[in-house]
């Protein structure tokens, strides 16, 4: 792999955490057979949840965090608890503390604060064919899909790396070839807001590592959010399209793609296969994180029928803090809004064991990393089911 | 002897083998403070990666073991190389973060535990100073389908009653295919043989010997072969039945290579 004389002099004489992220995207470049590297605008590095990375993660960040500094503005993905409500919610304080020597290590290294899986609800919107290194595979699809931005879907350690040198292996979704659609799926009837999860779960399975083109749907940005979300779970998916829609759809090349037709009748088992919970003993809005918008729509629904059992809703902590008025609601209404966290990556394990949720990406993921049972349902139906 | 491999992590190391025939994965793998190796399914449980080269075919499970093995380097319990057939990003990361010398593009078939292996990342090879290299070649011959695998008698030096084509030593610096040919010529008597592939070489272990194999298909035109005294029985059997066979070392992986994976057998 070629690299510029900068990063060169980088590799040479650069700080021995420097030295490292060169090395790690140099390797990450041969073996996807990247030629050189490309600059970056931003970064943004999953991996921050103590629950997911352990004390393996932990040792690694605080060593790094010596001289470790980024070159580029960088996120952070979230946490595995809200740093402020901890108590409330009863995460051990062990948890809690060492999950708070991970937020500062990455805020040692000049990362910012954001602690959230939706940096574009945030003010982090990169421009139409601006490269960036993200990693949390929901953001990675809404900015390639929605923004026409261009990303991997790096992993924690690749992402910070990039964001130490300020650029990334040039391969795969960076170029035009890796953008272009991999299979048609044609939308049969019409699908709209909670199935447009239904639909991003059936559409991953289908579409594997590829780029699925979808035909035949009518979305807002929102509902493209929930899509990827469901998209990036069930596949290993960074991108898709939308006809007529998505920034990048003229560019797809269609032509000569296997198409696969997906009805009404198809999401009702996807449904049925993600639920095999019969009983919640909590209801879990967001994953991922939720928009302002959206947050005050539970507002309102929350506060017209406040559920018996517990509901944990999850924003950042910027847009809680701009919503008060909705987060009173809902916590008038007995639920809580958690920021610094989201459903799969926080501690929730330690008390309880069905989730209802109309996250398909919350769905997918919580048999494994929560050890959940899951009912996948429109939030509507949850809420009428607990009144 | 000495293997291509292909740097993935920079540096040099001197170390002896520790070879997992199956993937592996460094979270529940291995113990991360001692390197004590847990996972049973690598055949190693018990083995320490302590300042061990440790090979095996590919990776698995979470990306927390980029961690792990940053860990497990950082208390001198990591390995002292890592070698794999296919490297991905999980344990090219932590090899990184770990200082660990790191290359891929190996041909495992080559290495045994308790192999010392000098890798050297940088030059892009591996070599293993007590194992002697010996070319030979292996001869897959096919008729209206069909393969012909002769059972090996007990007079020959390595892997008597085995199962394998038809094979024999190069000798000197001889072109491999005229080998083949004169072999299957002297174990069959088939004549007008043609050449259809020659798969790139793989090694299959004997002990300090590492037969380097080169793989040959041909097409003849009858199955009237007539055995000499190398072996004692011939079959002509379907591809996929192959890897069923009692066999020499990586027989199916040669064949494979001329031909592409065997087709799995329909229920």
């Amino acid at each position: 792999m070629r690299l510029t004389a900068a990063q060169e002099r980088m590799r040479a004489d650069g700080t021995p955490a420097q030295r490292k992220a060169i090395e790690i995207l140099t390797a990450i470049g041969e073996l996807a057979g990247a030629e050189d590297l490309v600059k970056i605008g931003s970064a943004h590095v999953s991996g921050a949840s103590y629950k997911m990375i352990g004390d393996a993660g932990l040792e690694f960040l605080e060593d790094f965090a010596r001289d470790a500094r980024v070159a580029v503005p960088t996120s952070v993905n979230p946490l595995g608890t809200d740093l402020a409500q901890w108590r409330d919610l009863g995460v051990p304080a062990a948890f809690a503390e060492k999950q708070a020597r991970i937020a500062r290590a990455y805020e040692a290294m000049g990362a910012s604060p954001t602690y959230s899986c939706t940096p574009y609800h945030v003010g982090i919107r990169p421009a139409k064919g601006e490269h960036v290194a993200w990693s949390e595979s929901n953001a990675v699809c809404f900015a390639n899909s929605v923004l026409g931005a261009r990303t991997n879907r790096e992993g924690g350690p690749s992402a910070l790396a990039a964001a130490l040198v300020g650029a990334t292996p040039n391969y795969g979704l960076h170029l035009d070839g890796g953008r272009r659609a991999t299979v048609v799926i044609d939308v049969r009837g019409r699908v709209a807001g909670f199935r447009i999860s239904l639909l991003g779960l059936a559409a991953g399975t289908i579409a594997g590592d590829g780029v699925p083109y979808f035909r035949g749907l009518r979305a807002d940005e929102a509902d493209l959010k929930w899509l990827g979300a469901a998209l990036a779970s069930s596949g290993s998916c960074g991108m898709f399209h939308v006809e007529r829609l998505t920034p990048e759809w003229r560019a797809a090349g269609t032509r000569g793609l296997e198409v696969v037709r997906v009805s009404n009748g198809d999401l009702d088992a996807v449904q049925a296969k993600y639920t095999d919970g019969s009983e919640a003993d909590l209801i879990a809005l967001g994953s991922p994180q939720l928009s302002g918008e959206e947050l005050e729509e539970i507002a309102r629904l929350v506060g017209r029928s406040p559920p018996r059992i517990p509901v944990w809703v999850f924003a950042s902590r910027a847009v809680r803090d701009a919503h008060p008025a909705a987060v009173a609601a809902i916590e008038g209404s007995g639920g809580r809004v958690l920021a610094d966290t989201c459903l799969e990556v926080t501690l929730l394990e330690h008390r309880f064991g069905t989730v209802a949720t109309p996250s398909g990406k919350g769905a997918y993921y919580l048999p494994s990393l929560c050890h959940q049972k899951v009912i996948l349902e429109d939030i509507e139906s949850i809420l009428e089911r607990y009144a | 002897m000495r293997l291509p491999a292909r740097r993935i992590a920079p540096g040099r190391a001197d170390a002896e083998a520790l070879v997992s025939r199956g993937p592996f994965s460094f979270v529940g793998g291995a113990d991360p403070a001692t390197g004590e190796i847990l996972d049973e399914s690598s055949g190693l449980r018990g083995a320490s990666l302590r300042g061990r080269g440790f090979a095996f075919p590919h990776g698995k499970g979470s990306t927390v073991g980029s961690y792990v093995i940053y860990g497990l380097a950082k208390r001198g319990a990591g390995p002292a190389a890592l070698l794999m057939s296919r490297a991905d990003a999980i344990v090219a990361v932590g090899a990184v973060l770990g200082g660990i010398p790191m290359v891929d593009s190996v041909d495992l078939g080559a290495l045994l535990t308790g192999d010392r292996v000098v890798v050297d990342a940088d030059a892009g090879h591996v070599d293993l100073p007590d194992v002697r290299a010996t070319p030979v070649v292996t001869a897959f011959v096919r008729n209206r389908g069909r393969f012909l695998l002769v059972r090996r008698g007990d007079r020959v030096s390595a892997f008597p009653g085995k199962w394998s084509g038809i094979s024999g030593f190069v000798e000197g610096d001889e072109d491999p295919k005229v080998r083949a040919v004169t072999e299957v010529r002297e174990e069959t008597g088939l004549r007008g043989l043609r050449l259809r592939a020659a798969g790139p070489t793989l090694v299959a272990r004997h002990g300090p010997t590492a037969f380097v194999v080169h793989p040959f298909l041909f097409d003849a035109p009858s199955r009237a072969a007539r055995l000499d005294w190398e072996n004692v029985e011939a079959r002509w059997v379907r591809g996929a039945e192959i890897p069923d066979f009692d066999a020499v070392p990586r027989l199916a992986d040669a064949f494979a290579s001329v031909l592409g994976p065997p087709r799995v057998r329909k229920r």
